[in-house]
């Protein structure tokens, strides 16, 4: 029951199922097997985990990659023909994540040099490392050092062989690294809110992600989010009324985005995620990042102390956004669909998700680039920048007094302020669309 | 100096269940004035009989207990840094309590 | 607070002022907008908005009867007393009423009805009790005596629910108020996400539930913060007030003995630590309730009545007969079914609390109180 749905699949939550487990092992106390293959001995981590002691350590690790191969294969996340790019922070998620990618990679290598026709190509790997320094000063010390564990590690990774890009967040704001310093900082400094400020620089990054995966021809964006980094999501985005848009950054697929975003490691549990990186000593590296404060944080420690007390919780919490609606970018765009395997594609019915098939009237907001809601549009706001951007993006980064509000704009990313224009020019057009509504030919009239 | 302390919302029951304490404060040793910080701390020793951490959370109250320094809510007068004269009334209202 | 006009030294610099009427010294920062505003204002803006709520969403008709659901705590006290005021200022013509349940449980209860029983001769409303004892042939006291402390909740928010139905009947009322206020209804928000109630979610925001049912309900403190309704007793002192002599509203405040789940206690504390760090959270918890994209089909199942009491039900027989009806038969597991999953009943609260002993805490809201 705590997880079922598109979720945690293959017994990913052992928490409900405790109490059987558990009941099982008290009665034969002595010869403790693992549950999965029954005949190798169990490991123990000794942290407290509720399904400590349950698997064998080839069982525990087939899991959590056949929770990923799931997410993968029934999300039509990676085909043969893709070339896709791996967010990589050095931490243990998306260290797993391009683990994972690259053994998949590897398997679809072999099948290639086995198979008599090799009409299915081998999807191409590349790495990208965003180098946060010029927000974080006090990152700049271990950066240098940072980025060559981060090569060596990519490196190991081959072959295949796998290109690495590393990016400077600054580079959002253009190629004369100088001046995009200067202006990330300045940036930076007009936003008073600290949750904002963290917010905002979470979009910088991903933005400089997406600028990067376009710029050399890669159509997949992976990122590591597992279910526990999504379960904080769900609160944080709950705590900012930012209700409307929650369901469009949770699901296995996001293509809002020029480059579409895959999370292949949405059902895996942090903990699962911390053990196998244990388990197969995989490195990781924790750069001294800016201690998170404000709400982030505080809904950080709520999580940790609801997953104590019950180690399903992350999952639920999790399982319960799932059930909100998504958006019609939620899956991946149906351009090519030959490449598009059969199989996905009867799992793509399988799953039968309820998407939105109102795609024409989505407007984003262009900081966070959350979809907008009704709710979200301002009264009689006469700047630009204000009306185009959400509730909780007015609140906390936009400067409160209106008369800073040009600055503030003149110093945002050329793409968040192209949004600004899109939007007002989208606004428009919606706004003659409704006008001229009952003249026009409904598009499956047209089609006929 | 003669203050007049009051818990309410249930914060009575971690006093002896009462809601009113007339009570004499000293100043610390080599101090002029007596701030919230420092009656926080002298009610947290001689007033607060269990439960303490229903009352404290770190160095000032728990988020939910509202503060009223003669009945001025004590974020306008600088919340710990409010200076307590003689004869002041504080209230402690906790609204964690049931409606 | 004469005296406190005279030390306005305290914060430093010249005195800062209202700044609603920027005249008088603030007492309040409310924690809606942030703004330091003075007694007189205050209790200007807090009833002002909660007749506003009203209007905006139409909760009430002229000539209606209204019960006000009163436990005597200090939610249904304030609102007793607002709705009481707002329907005599704005010619409501309401007829209100006060309902109050007993259930049984000493040292807890019956110390509130006392409180609801003043609250009557001061605010000269009638006054309605009906016990679980009469209802259903059981106190909570005899319930958790067979039954212990694990899911007596449960017992307890199915019976009341029912039994406030049943006494809003009883005064042939056409709407049932009650006194959830934001931090109550974000809290629930937040329970309904922590254990994956999607039908749940998509209500508990809504302002009147329940106009399918047999009583709509409504909550005129929707949008009021926790806080505010806290210290409005203590501005309601204003000489030109109908209740003058009405320094401090008089309320009870004690937890149920029988206090319930650590994840409530968990979800109130973060609501109190959101308020400190950003009070807004709480107005944008709700906001994010209302935006959630639920698909309508989501709805919970059709409402027929129950086969044996007449209630609705989308079963048999309800709720509340299904745990009656396991109760005197000695098998007060049934009908509990898959109760709460994962082991998050407080361990803690057993050892404490015995039943029928007088122990009280005050580590979370009262169970049941809430309307989910």
């Amino acid at each position: 029951m705590a997880c079922n749905s598109s979720g945690c699949e293959s017994g990913g939550c052992y928490g409900r199922e405790k109490d059987n487990g558990c009941k099982v092992v008290d009665v034969k106390e002595t010869v403790r097997l693992c549950v999965k293959c029954k005949s190798n001995e169990p490991m123990t981590f000794g942290d407290g985990g509720s399904d400590d002691g349950r698997f064998c350590a080839e069982c525990f690790r087939s899991n959590v990659y056949g929770k990923f191969r799931l997410a993968v294969t029934s999300h039509a996340m990676i085909t043969p023909s893709d070339n896709v790019l791996v967010a990589f922070s050095g931490g243990s998620s998306s260290r797993v994540a391009l683990q994972f990618v690259h053994e998949l990679q590897v398997k679809a290598l072999k099948n290639y040099e086995a198979s008599r026709d090799r009409s299915l190509p081998v999807f191409g790997v590349g790495v990208a490392f965003v180098d946060e320094s010029a927000a974080y000063p006090s990152l700049s010390g271990g950066m240098s050092d940072a980025i060559a564990w981060v090569r060596s590690t990519v490196l190991s990774l081959s072959p295949p062989e796998k290109d690495l890009h590393v990016v400077p967040i600054e580079s959002v704001f253009g190629s004369d690294s100088v001046e995009a310093r200067d202006r990330l900082v300045k940036l930076l400094d007009s936003v008073s809110d600290e949750t904002g400020k963290e917010d905002l620089l979470l979009h910088l990054k991903m933005l400089s992600l997406q600028k990067v995966a376009s710029e050399n021809g890669y159509n997949r964006l992976v990122v590591g989010s597992c279910t526990s980094r999504l379960a904080s999501h769900v609160l944080t985005a709950t705590v900012k009324g930012r209700g409307y848009s929650l369901s469009a950054d949770i699901q296995h697929v996001d293509a809002r985005w020029k480059v579409p975003i895959v999370l292949p490691l949405r059902d895996c549990v942090w903990q699962e995620i911390t053990r196998l990186c244990h388990l197969d000593g995989l490195k990781t590296v924790e750069l001294a990042r800016h201690p998170q404060s404000g709400i982030n944080d505080l809904v950080s420690s709520f999580v940790a102390l609801l997953q104590e007390e019950n180690p399903s919780r992350e999952c639920t919490i999790v399982r319960t956004a799932a059930k909100l609606t998504p958006f019609y970018f939620n899956k991946i765009p149906e351009t090519d669909d030959s490449c598009v395997p059969m199989a996905t594609q009867r799992r793509l019915k399988k799953f039968n998700l309820k998407y939105d098939g109102s795609m024409t009237t989505e407007a984003f907001c262009p900081i966070c680039n959350g979809p907008l809601n009704g709710s979200d549009s301002s009264e009689d706001e006469s700047d630009a920048l204000y009306d185009a951007c959400c509730s909780s993006c007015r609140f906390q980064i936009l400067p409160q007094e209106p008369s800073s509000l040009d600055h503030f704009g003149s110093l945002l990313p050329h793409h968040m302020i192209s949004q600004v224009k899109h939007h007002q020019k989208f606004d428009s057009q919606t706004y003659l669309r409704e006008k001229i509504k009952d003249c026009l030919l409904l598009d499956d009239e047209e089609a006929v | 100096m003669q203050l007049t302390l009051e818990f309410g919302g249930g914060l009575e029951l971690l006093c002896d269940s009462e809601k009113i304490h007339k009570v004499n404060v000293d100043l610390p040793n080599g101090v002029e004035e007596l701030t919230m910080k420092d009656l926080l701390s002298w009610v947290r020793t001689n007033v607060i009989k269990e439960r303490p951490e229903m009352f404290i959370k770190g160095d000032t109250v728990r988020p939910g207990v509202l503060v009223l320094v003669n009945d001025c809510d004590w974020e306008l007068s600088g919340q710990l840094e409010t200076t307590i004269e003689d004869k002041d009334v504080i209230v402690f209202i906790s609204t964690l309590h049931g409606g | 607070m004469e005296r406190g006009e005279a030390k306005s030294k305290k914060a430093g610099g010249p005195p800062r002022l209202c700044c609603i009427c920027n005249e008088k010294r603030p007492v309040l920062k409310r924690p809606k907008t942030l703004q330091q505003i003075c007694r007189e204002c205050f209790y200007e803006v807090f009833e002002e908005e909660i007749h506003q709520a009203i209007v905006n969403n139409g909760l009430f008709k002229s000539g209606e009867r209204v019960a006000i659901g009163a436990s005597g705590g200090k939610d249904s006290t304030v609102l007793a007393y607002v709705l009481s005021e707002l329907n005599r200022r704005h010619s409501y013509g309401l007829d209100l009423f006060l309902l109050s349940i007993d259930e049984g449980i000493t040292g807890y209860r019956d110390d509130s009805l006392e409180t609801v029983k003043r609250n009557e001769l001061q605010y000269g409303l009638p006054l309605q009790i009906l016990s679980y004892k009469d209802l259903y042939g059981w106190t909570m006291d005899d319930i958790v005596k067979m039954i212990g402390l694990k899911n007596n909740c449960t017992f307890c928010g199915v019976f009341r629910r029912q039994a406030l139905d049943r006494g809003a009947a009883l005064l042939k009322v056409d709407k049932l108020v009650t006194g959830h206020n934001a931090d109550d209804i974000a809290e629930t928000v937040l329970l309904n996400i922590l254990r994956g109630d999607i039908a749940r979610l998509s209500r508990c925001t809504s302002i009147t539930t329940g106009e399918d049912g047999p009583i709509p309900r409504c909550k005129p403190f929707k949008y009021t913060y926790e806080k505010e309704i806290v210290i409005y007793p203590f501005a309601v002192s204003n000489p030109h007030h109908t209740y003058a002599y009405f320094k401090k509203l008089d309320y009870f405040s004690t937890e149920c003995i029988y206090s319930p789940n650590a994840y409530r206690g968990f979800a109130r504390e973060f609501i109190k630590d959101l308020e400190r760090l950003r009070p807004r959270a709480i107005l944008d918890i709700i906001k994010s309730g209302e935006d959630f994209r639920i698909a309508t089909t989501t709805k919970m199942p059709e409402q027929g009545t129950c086969e044996r009491c007449g209630y609705i039900s989308s079963q048999k027989w309800c709720k509340a007969c299904v745990l009656l009806d396991g109760l005197n038969r000695g098998l007060p597991k049934m009908g509990i079914g898959r109760a709460r999953g994962g082991g998050v009943n407080g361990g803690d609260h057993k050892k404490e609390t015995k039943a029928g002993s007088t122990v009280k805490t005050l580590e979370t809201k009262q169970c049941g109180s809430l309307d989910f």
